[in-house]
């Protein structure tokens, strides 16, 4: 087949990883190249690794105005590739509003691969310009698990959505099943975050978050995560209704909680926690993906409930190993 | 009028103050005029702008029969959210500037190019990733298009026949789609946003007015329900759809998304989605949205 990607990666911020499958069984690199502000680390392979792991970095921890990173990677047929990052992705202030700070990546996930990239959120500074946009092409029967969340940037030093641009596109697109066929657009999450756009309606970004300090999204598909899709559906069918009254006495409220099965009891904490910790979320089925988003008050509860819900059910572990939630163990 | 090649900028000022004295005498003698004799405004016999103003007041009309009535956009679950601090004038203006970044350069695209209508429904379709407002947008549109081709399409606008093809074949589209369910995406759903900008396109509405319209039917939808879930009475409702913050958003927000692809449309407000996928979860609802 032949490679829809560009073979030079000579450009500044460019980068190319390709994921095959390793003929003693295990997934392994076959292609890891980057250009400076873009670096890529991945760890010497151990006996026991589940998935191919690459660290997505940046000199310098982030992005200075104008850099640009454009990554391509391509996950070969029965292969597994999870990315990683070491912190959050800083994104630096622009020197002017029209100087752009750019992500760009683009992964192709061949038949009965996977791929999980589950990073650190992304954390704009004040004044910074940020687009991303992240391509997905699945074949048949590939899997996907991607997490995408930014935060309302340094809040010890008072930045509360202070950017001047954020904007994150993520598209999953499925490929034709015959060679030359056309493919089709799944899912296209868009998310514009803009002062000037807020202000249009006479109120400033900030006000415009509701007090949140973190926004996500999860996207959900093929036969590896089918189950964390459930998982999450299950959940969310499960939530409390909201107004709704207990109108049980207290003798039965205490007898029924000494009965609850362990996931019950597990579920009841995560519902408390979620309305301590101002979390708010919701998912949907939506052609064949599972789509949770959430937000919350803090960005480490933010971290710390989509971490319990990922470890919580455990495929993602179990396919791609525990170094797969790196980025969002609490 | 001739004018010198190199004028100055004073003797151009100096001849626009001279014209508008000219004018502005020429409107007193005619007011002067007006006024002794019988105030009349002249019938002119409207030909072809007549149908458009129509069908204008038929779209803007709340009466059109689509439901928008039964949904609320996420102002329920807002209400049940923020118990203590709930006030509508907190959600109208995050309602609008969400509503409009995701959905009218889908609308605005569909009037240029109508043909395009089945391509933008598929792509719209897979950019609302929420079932609460997926479910409120597609009853609406389907409802728009059993509207049209129950009633509108027997009266057509002259000329606009191939336009009326374009519909025929998508709701053939449609209830070919509805009829095979089981695959995860439909070709198509008809989605409210861009068989409005179609609908609108066809029967002769401008663009500018199509994407006003669009906007203060949300807004009558959102003030309607909030008068409904008991937020305030009418007066203070028709209050609000008058003022002029309304009107100044409304513009506002057709100027912002005048030009934005439908690639690039999306969520301005996330906490909206989270209310709007949310309200599913409320233990008591009178709205479906």
């Amino acid at each position: 087949m032949i490679s829809p990607f560009p073979r030079s990666t000579s450009l500044p911020g460019d980068g190319r990883i390709v994921v095959r499958l390793l003929p003693a069984g295990g997934s392994g690199l076959e292609t890891i190249s980057y250009q400076y502000p873009l670096k890529l680390i991945s760890p010497s392979p151990t006996v026991d690794q589940k998935s191919a792991l690459v660290f997505l970095l940046s000199y310098g921890g982030g992005l200075v105005g104008g850099d640009g990173v454009n990554l391509s990677i391509h996950v070969r047929r029965g292969s597994s590739l999870s990315l990683v990052t070491q912190g959050h992705t800083k994104i630096f202030k622009s020197p002017s509003p029209d100087v752009l700070t750019s992500q760009k990546l683009r992964i192709q996930v061949d038949e009965e691969a996977a791929v999980c990239l589950l990073p650190d959120p992304v954390q704009p500074f004040e004044d910074s310009v940020y687009e991303q946009t992240q391509v997905f092409n699945l074949a048949n029967r590939a899997s996907l698990c991607l997490l995408d969340w930014v935060t309302q940037g340094r809040g010890a030093r008072g930045e509360d959505w202070s950017f001047t641009t954020w904007t994150g596109r993520n598209e999953v697109w499925t490929q034709g099943s015959e060679a030359g066929q056309k493919g089709r657009l799944l899912i296209r999450d868009n998310i514009i975050l803009n002062q000037d756009g807020s202000k249009l309606v006479g109120l400033p970004l900030r006000d415009t978050m509701h007090k949140m300090s973190v926004f996500g999204t999860l996207i959900l598909r093929g036969p590896v995560v089918e189950p964390l899709g459930d998982f999450f559906m299950a959940e969310f069918a499960a939530s409390p209704r909201i107004g709704s009254r207990d109108f049980r006495s207290k003798e039965d409220q205490e007898k029924e909680s000494e009965e609850r099965s362990e996931l019950e009891r597990w579920r009841s904490q995560r519902i408390d926690l979620e309305n301590q910790q101002g979390i708010l979320w919701s998912a949907a089925h939506v052609r064949g993906c599972v789509i949770v988003k959430f937000g919350a008050a803090s960005v480490e509860a933010g971290r710390s409930w989509i971490g319990s819900m990922l470890v919580r059910e455990g495929s993602i572990a179990t396919y791609f190993g525990d170094t797969a939630l790196m980025c969002v163990q609490p | 009028m001739a004018s010198p090649p190199h004028a100055s900028e004073d003797e151009i000022q100096s001849e626009i103050a001279l014209l508008e004295s000219r004018l502005n005498e020429a409107k007193a003698r005619l007011s002067a005029l007006s006024s002794s004799s019988t105030p009349s405004i002249p019938f002119r016999p409207q030909l072809s702008a007549s149908s458009s103003t129509h069908f204008l007041f038929l779209l803007s009309d709340s009466a059109l029969p689509i439901g928008s009535f039964a949904f609320s956009s996420g102002l329920e679950s807002f209400a049940a959210h923020n118990r203590r601090a709930s006030s509508f004038g907190t959600f109208l203006p995050l309602s609008l500037s969400s509503f409009a970044s995701t959905t009218l350069p889908f609308v605005l695209a569909a009037h240029r190019d109508p043909a395009s209508l089945a391509a933008l429904d598929d792509e719209l379709d897979a950019a609302v990733i929420c079932t609460v407002g997926r479910r409120a947008s597609v009853a609406q549109g389907r409802a728009l298009l059993s509207i049209w081709e129950r009633s509108f399409k027997t009266t057509l606008p002259p000329g606009s026949e191939d336009d009326a093809l374009i519909l025929k074949d998508f709701s053939t589209l449609l209830r070919r789609e509805s009829n095979n369910a089981g695959g995860e995406a439909p070709l198509v759903s008809a989605h409210l946003g861009p068989l409005f900008g179609a609908i609108c396109a066809i029967v002769g509405l401008t663009l500018r007015q199509t994407a006003y319209v669009f906007m203060l039917s949300h807004v009558k939808a959102l003030i309607s329900a909030a008068v409904r879930a008991n937020m305030f009475g009418p007066y203070q409702a028709q209050k609000l759809l008058a003022s002029e913050n309304v009107q100044t958003m409304i513009n506002a927000m057709v100027e912002r998304e005048w030009h934005t692809p439908v690639e690039e449309a999306g969520q301005s407000v996330p906490i909206v989605d989270l209310w709007v996928g949310r309200h599913e979860l409320l233990y008591s609802r009178i709205f479906n949205s």
